[in-house]
């Protein structure tokens, strides 16, 4: 996660209209599910790493390492559908276990990877939008879609705070490191409660702190901030227009 | 005469149910345009203090006046007083929430009611002020600790507050922001806005302050010019701190016959060095032998 944050910040799409991108990724997510057609899917992962890559700037390495954490994830949950063991071939594979087999149609087959490229290409898109729009746009994208204050508060301090706690863990955890806390298994899982209730207690004591420095800068209840407003182009909107009809059109077309 | 802005008049305030007291029959004038260094140990009371200043801490008994007004505790005086009493608190990380520099500044002065269009001027004057600039797209976590001080206090001004207070403005940073955080205070006093910094650094007070203050658990112990304080070697060791470096160096160029008795007192090392300087030749040679 804080891989995705810190390399959103260096992505060169980080400054173009974070409503755009938001409805760009919300659409294209949209029609890759609904069709679950593996050309509408690779024509979507397809462009959203050439748009994260290429235009974003992030490097090829990272996304390709990025990616690797959820093909593994989805090749697994794939192969559970095509595994299927039973008394009779069935007509996509079957490989004999004595009296049983274990087998799939070729239906079934289709299915999982029409499965595993709908979700590989939902996964690209939203890489998309993680690698290319820093939270706090997000955030404020959701503020406009007039969002409930309380969801878009929380977010915004489980977000600050996410990174003042890791920080936080990682500094005691070297701590206790340095003080053979980690010495063989008993040791670290010691260590590990005790840093899970100190961090518990400080997170607390942060809260409050952190609760009368807003106080004292005449908090009311509510958060008001200013977010960065970054225009929309009109060559954006037309290309994102123009991206959709294609894969609404391809989708018409009912292809595989 | 100077104005008092702001007065406490023998504060009590304890965390623990008035088992001990952390403000003990504090009082203290504060003049408007003055720049204050709060001094004493760690735990005698200056950030208690800082914080019932602010209306965060509500004093058990004692009175707090703001420009000679006794300070009320409903929403709305709480609301005024804030918006003219800024805090910037020790740990940047504690007073820090927004994830981006831009949201955090904008967010006290929206608290302040004024319009999206004005607060987005004054965000982007203080952010150029600041030279928070180059850094203003960041998210906050991502800041070095000077950066994250530097935003800390352009959350407060951005609310333009008459009585500005730092709490330990210079901890934990390195010597390069220690230095950019000084010359944005010393930026700030010229503009006449009344300054109070809790500091250790007594080199620090002595130069830059008009009036020390030194508290001892839970009051005042002394207060004065910097000389008048940093002279008083026993006020000193009872609040753990030491003389400036450039003050006993002087009274000792001054018991050599080095350096006259009846010159204004150097306020840094710099300025007894060039006094040091300036003599005729003649003088160092004698002060040689």
């Amino acid at each position: 996660m804080f891989e995705i944050d810190t390399l959103c910040y260096h992505s060169k799409l980080r400054e173009k209209n974070a409503e755009i991108k938001f409805a760009f990724t919300v659409l294209t997510l949209f029609i890759c599910v609904w069709n679950r057609s593996i050309v509408i899917a690779a024509i979507v992962f397809a462009t959203t790493g050439f748009l994260t890559v290429c235009v974003g700037g992030i490097p090829a390495a990272r996304y390709i390492r990025l990616l690797c954490i959820p093909f593994f994830f989805l090749l697994l949950s794939t192969l559970t559908v095509v595994i299927n063991f039973s008394k009779t071939p069935l007509s996509g594979y079957a490989i004999c276990l004595g009296t049983f087999y274990i087998t799939a149609g070729k239906d079934t087959i289709l299915f999982a990877v029409q499965i595993f490229c709908t979700a590989f290409g939902s996964v690209s898109c939203l890489y998309f939008l993680s690698l290319s729009t820093p939270m706090t746009d997000l955030i404020a994208v959701l503020e406009r879609l007039y969002c409930p204050s309380l969801f878009i508060e929380l977010m915004l301090l489980i977000y600050r705070f996410l990174f003042v706690l890791a920080e936080l863990a990682s500094s005691i955890s070297t701590a206790q490191k340095a003080r053979l806390g980690n010495r063989n298994f008993r040791t670290s899982f010691s260590s590990f409660g005790a840093l899970l209730s100190v961090l518990f207690i400080r997170a607390i004591q942060k809260s409050g702190r952190l609760y009368d420095a807003m106080e004292s800068r005449c908090y009311d209840g509510t958060i008001r901030v200013l977010h960065q407003q970054y225009p929309v182009k009109r060559k954006e909107l037309f290309l994102c227009i123009g991206y959709e009809l294609l894969l609404l059109y391809f989708s018409w077309k009912g292809l595989p | 005469m100077s104005e008092t802005i702001l007065e406490a008049k023998h504060l009590y305030f304890s965390y623990d149910n008035d088992q001990t007291h952390s403000l003990n029959d504090f009082s203290l004038k504060i003049e408007k345009g003055k720049k204050i260094a709060v001094m004493g140990s760690n735990g005698s009371g200056k950030s208690t203090f800082f914080l019932c200043c602010n209306g965060i801490h509500r004093p058990s008994s004692g009175n707090l006046f703001f420009h000679g007004k006794e300070i009320g505790y409903s929403r709305r005086e709480l609301l005024e007083l804030r918006s003219n009493i800024g805090i910037v608190f020790q740990d940047p990380d504690n007073q820090l929430f927004s994830a981006s520099v831009y949201e955090e500044i904008s967010f006290g002065i929206l608290n302040l009611g004024v319009s999206k269009d004005t607060a987005r001027q004054a965000v982007s004057n203080i952010i150029s002020k600041l030279e928070i600039t180059p850094f203003q797209e960041k998210p906050t976590h991502a800041l070095s600790g000077g950066q994250k001080k530097q935003v800390a206090i352009a959350d407060i001004l951005v609310m333009q507050p008459e009585i500005l207070i730092l709490d330990e403005p210079a901890a934990s940073l390195d010597p390069k922001h220690t230095d950019i955080v000084r010359a944005l205070i010393d930026q700030l006093s010229d503009n006449d806005m009344t300054i109070l910094i809790a500091t250790h650094d007594a080199d620090y007070a002595f130069a830059w302050a008009d009036e020390v203050v030194l508290i001892h658990e839970g009051s005042v112990l002394k207060s004065g010019t910097p000389l008048d304080v940093f002279s008083d070697t026993e006020a000193l060791a009872r609040t753990n701190l030491r003389p400036p470096s450039v003050l006993p160096l002087f009274q000792t160029l001054c018991r050599k016959h080095i350096l006259s008795k009846e010159l204004p007192v150097p306020r840094t090392l710099t300025e007894l060095e060039q006094r040091l300087e300036a003599l005729p030749d003649d003088a160092k040679k004698a002060s040689s032998k």
